[in-house]
């Protein structure tokens, strides 16, 4: 599960508290959604098929 | 002559025969402030330095109601990720993440508007950590000010500026990630606060 720290100021006590079952959904939803962002962006920078390399130009005959 | 009040115990008013013309206020036999000729000292509360070495967020709770300033400082701090790190303000009604005005910049001009809390950087670049200081000051009412300046540990200086008015009186800030899901993975973090 993934946690917090708390430091509370009253008592001078930090604890870890730990994610309720509520916070981890929207956590795992929100590291889903990035990783879809993250596939999103590289397949948008895969360059696109090079196009054949152009003939040389012809030269103008005399 | 010197002075003593505190409020929880049996010798709750003690007078020393002395020319310190001191003035010390005292609680369950701490002293909290003093009157001195050089001026008033023990306004100023130092928290205890939390490591910054795990979790999604670090929250400083139960702020007193009087304070007017707060020092948020870092040590080495960073994250697992490159979402920038920055601060929430809440009141009893929890921590809030919209309403913030302002943005943060890098020497190398990267600047981002505040979105979900007040930005210490302007861009995060993975593996860094950064150390320095923010400053929350109350301007008025539930009316908060930050100004901050952090060095990154890639020879980068970021400088930050902010507000964010709240619904009601502070009692708690949130050091985390604009996306709210890297998580701290090395440093420090304390706090000081004065009213």
């Amino acid at each position: 599960m993934t946690h917090r720290i708390v430091v509370d100021l009253a008592t001078g006590t930090t604890t870890q508290v730990e994610y309720t079952v509520e916070e981890q959904a929207v956590y795992d939803a929100a590291v889903a959604a990035q990783a879809a962002e993250a596939l999103a962006a590289q397949a948008a920078e895969v360059p696109a098929e090079t196009p054949a390399e152009p003939t040389a130009e012809p030269t103008q005959e005399a | 002559m010197a002075v003593t009040l505190n409020a929880s115990t049996s010798s709750g008013f003690v007078q020393t025969a002395d020319t310190s013309g001191e003035l010390n206020l005292q609680s369950n036999g701490s002293t909290k402030l003093s009157v001195l000729s050089t001026g008033v000292s023990g306004t100023l509360v130092q928290g205890t330095a939390v490591a910054s070495t795990s979790g999604t967020s670090i929250d400083f709770t139960n702020i007193p109601s009087w304070v007017k300033r707060i020092t948020v400082m870092f040590d080495g701090v960073s994250t697992n990720g490159t979402s920038m790190v920055c601060i929430q303000l809440g009141d009893s009604g929890g921590i809030e993440t919209t309403g913030y005005n302002g943005g943060a910049t890098n020497q190398s001009p990267t600047y981002t508007a505040n979105t979900v809390g007040l930005n210490l950087v302007g861009q995060v670049v993975a593996n860094a950590s950064f150390m320095g200081q923010a400053v929350l000051t109350n301007i008025s009412g539930n009316n908060w000010v930050l100004s901050a300046g952090v060095q990154l540990s890639i020879s980068n200086i970021a400088a930050a500026g902010g507000s964010k008015t709240l619904s009601a009186t502070l009692d708690r800030i949130r050091i985390t990630t604009v996306n709210g899901t890297d998580a701290f993975d090395a440093g420090s973090i304390n706090i000081q606060y004065e009213g």
